[in-house]
């Protein structure tokens, strides 16, 4: 019995990760097989204004390291993960579609966040969740308070705590609320210490007085996990409605994956039926934002829907509000059945769509990328022949143009 | 000497459609014996004298043409000797130009001759019509229009009427190009097939530079993409596998025409493998019948090729094409 559970746990270690022997004194450095594989590869950072620029269109940029980095604390999507994983560095190439998102946002500074409520649509591959990324990167350069829901599948597959709670007829999700809390001030730390809570919060043994700054609200639900776990739902709740009440900052909430939350969950009730998702706390309040039922004083509702998610297909509800009726889609009928709830929940989506196919100077920064981590390629290798076909191959297609262009190809 | 006695090939002429069987008698002569009978002196009369001194083989027409051709032969051979022609030393006979002929069949042959066409019979005509057609040969590289305007009115007696269809069978058509500069190829790989329009992809440079209007510096070309929908999806929505992809572009790195031109195409039948191989099969083709410079290399680099491999046949015996039953002790 004792040795199965040491044969389990040596399983679930962590590969180290590796680290190269350091060369020896008298070896030639400049030896290809010595130089580290992946060169760095210069690239401007990042930034509002360098984007902005009409240059900037199918250059590479590199997001550096912070801080309050929104990949470190929130995470990523799965498929940007893999990809920075990939790369030596976060690179991300500006398109046309950035431009006008970074317009967007400039005009949503000052308005409430029900008056742009968008989601990002178009084709599985198309760079939807770059796009989402890309926005959050620059919210967070221009003081924004960002809240990121990276992967918003995890909130309704089942695979947290859930508890019913009898004042507000919801399942809460503590462990989630706490995650979110402990997320949302890594990432806003210098901008929540200046905002103040609004109403006190009254909790099971305590009352944190209104005026009290969020960071210490949160910073007092982490410093007693045992208790606070519980509790985090209410935590988040008076946090979230302190960001609606004020107006220092414009907060931008960006949701990925969002049609996984129209429709029901892999939560049970004691009846063992599915649970709606607006029946579930952290949905629900994610919901309501996006239907303008909440808002904040400034700011925006950004999503994104992942249509290549086979097991969460885009519910009919949000393909009415964003009219999602084109032939990649199976043909709705007026008369199927929608929920009415849901309906309310979808109402004034706007649908952002996103090009389907990259443009050609798009696509020259992509390989630029992708051909200075030296993925592929040789000496005297035809770098235009393999960029037109990958080109012509995938259609145009961001993904494929990546993952089964460059990185699946045998050419080079 | 040198002139072309009209002698020396006599008229060539169909044989008369009578029927000139050696036992056939004219009906006159029944009526005659009738006579015969009626009359009771009896006198002396002759044979009919036969209409061809063949008439006793009875296959007179068949003998005549085989004499008329043999003499024709023999004339021409004769002319040809006189002007030198004749005997052709052996380089000279190889460096001739080939003049393909294609004979009436064995049962079109035995219709002209009105005989049952042995094979036998049949082979002793062809021998003699192919030394005929030497000759004309010789007497056309050789400058005797006369004698070759002669021999080839003979040889297209017996000439097949199927003689264009037959020479041309086994080549491939013409690719042409419709009034927008269209091309329609077909390709195909195992059981699959494709319909394949490829157009060039139309631009017009950039003159708005006042040097360029000048005619200072040349115009640029911006850089233009191929399309390729396949029964009117993008290529990649319809080929999923990185693989299939490249077979289907791989003659357009081949010739450097990616971006050059934008492909149609409509596949039926088969997998992905065979679409895929169909659609790269009728893409080469289009490029060849854009381009004829590179129908030498795309033949050499087999891309124009038809792949003829298909599926092995099951055999009796195997559980598959190659797999064997297990051995079984009892």
């Amino acid at each position: 019995m004792k040795k199965g559970v040491e044969k389990q746990n040596k399983s679930r270690q962590k590969l180290p990760i590796f680290k190269p022997l350091p060369l020896p004194t008298n070896a030639d450095q400049k030896h290809p097989l010595l130089t580290a594989n992946k060169a760095p590869m210069h690239a401007p950072a990042f930034k509002t204004t360098a984007i902005l620029d009409e240059s900037a269109v199918g250059r590479p940029f590199i997001i550096h390291a912070r801080e309050n980095d929104p990949n470190r604390a929130f995470g990523l999507p799965r498929n940007l993960w893999l990809e920075f994983r990939l790369l030596s560095k976060p690179y991300t190439v500006v398109r046309e579609i950035t431009q006008d998102v970074a317009k967007l946002l400039e005009s949503a500074q000052e308005k409430s966040s029900s008056n742009t409520r968008v989601v990002f649509t178009g084709r599985p591959g198309c760079g939807k969740s770059f796009l989402l990324f890309q926005a959050v990167e620059q919210c967070l350069q221009q003081k924004w308070i960002v809240v990121y829901v990276p992967r918003a599948v995890d909130l309704v597959n089942s695979t947290t705590s859930y508890a019913y709670d009898i004042r507000t007829q919801t399942y809460l999700q503590p462990w989630y609320s706490y995650q979110t809390l402990l997320r949302m001030l890594t990432v806003n730390k210098d901008l929540l210490k200046n905002i103040l809570l609004r109403e006190d919060l009254v909790l099971e043994k305590s009352t944190l007085p209104k005026g009290t700054p969020l960071t210490i609200v949160i910073e007092t639900a982490l410093a007693e996990k045992q208790r606070s776990v519980a509790q985090a739902p209410l935590y988040l709740d008076a946090v979230m409605k302190t960001l609606e009440g004020q107006n220092q900052y414009p907060v931008l909430l960006a949701i990925d994956d969002m049609q996984t939350l129209y429709g029901k969950t892999a939560y049970r009730d004691p009846q063992f039926l599915p649970i709606q998702s607006y029946h579930l706390s952290l949905p629900r309040m994610l919901l309501e934002y996006a239907s303008g039922k909440r808002s904040f004083h400034k700011g925006a509702v950004l999503g994104a829907i992942s249509a290549s998610r086979t097991s969460h297909p885009i519910p009919l509800e949000l393909r009415d509000a964003l009219d999602l009726h084109t032939e990649e889609y199976p043909i709705a009928s007026p008369y199927d059945k929608r929920n009415k709830s849901l309906v309310e929940y979808a109402d004034g989506l706007k649908a952002m769509p996103v090009p389907e196919k990259l443009t050609l100077e798009e696509a020259v920064g992509v390989f630029e990328v992708w051909k200075g981590q030296r993925v592929f390629g040789r000496s005297n290798f035809f770098y235009d022949e393999a960029f037109m076909g990958k080109y012509t191959e995938s259609g145009g297609n961001a993904r494929d143009f990546v993952w089964k262009g460059l990185l699946a190809t045998l050419d080079a | 000497m040198n002139t072309l006695r009209p002698s020396v090939l006599q008229p060539f002429r169909r044989i008369s459609s009578a029927r000139t069987y050696a036992c056939a008698r004219p009906f006159s002569l029944s009526v005659r014996q009738q006579d015969d009978f009626a009359r009771p002196e009896r006198t002396e009369y002759s044979k009919p004298i036969p209409s061809s001194p063949n008439f006793y083989t009875t296959r007179a027409a068949f003998y005549d043409q085989l004499t008329q051709l043999e003499k024709a032969i023999g004339r021409s051979e004769a002319y040809l000797r006189n002007q030198h022609l004749l005997p052709l030393p052996d380089f000279a006979r190889a460096s001739l130009p080939p003049l393909q002929p294609v004979w009436k069949d064995q049962i079109e042959m035995g219709l002209e001759f009105r005989t049952k066409m042995t094979t036998t019979r049949y082979r002793k005509i062809t021998k003699l019509l192919n030394q005929l057609n030497d000759f004309q040969r010789i007497a056309k590289t050789g400058g005797c229009p006369e004698l070759e305007d002669k021999l080839g009115s003979i040889l297209e007696l017996y000439e097949s009427s199927k003689k264009e269809a037959l020479l041309s069978r086994g080549k491939r058509k013409p690719v042409v190009l419709d009034e927008y500069g269209r091309s329609y190829t077909l390709g195909k790989r195992k059981t699959s097939s494709a319909r394949v329009w490829m157009i060039p992809v139309q631009v017009a440079p950039k003159n708005d530079t006042p040097e360029s209007l000048l005619g200072v510096l040349s115009p640029t070309y911006p850089v233009t993409t191929t399309t390729i929908l396949v029964n009117n999806l993008p290529l990649n929505q319809f080929f999923p596998l990185p693989a299939d992809r490249e077979r289907v572009t791989r003659p357009l790195k081949v010739a450097g025409a990616l971006g050059k031109y934008n492909v149609y195409a409509i596949v039926r039948g088969g997998g992905t493998t065979g679409q895929s191989g169909a659609l790269g099969h009728g893409i080469a083709k289009g490029i060849v019948a854009h381009d004829p410079e590179l129908e030498a290399m795309f033949r050499r680099a087999k891309l124009t090729r038809r792949d003829p491999r298909m599926v092995e046949r099951k055999k009796t015996g195997l559980a598959k094409a190659r797999k064997r039953y297990a051995w079984v002790k009892r």
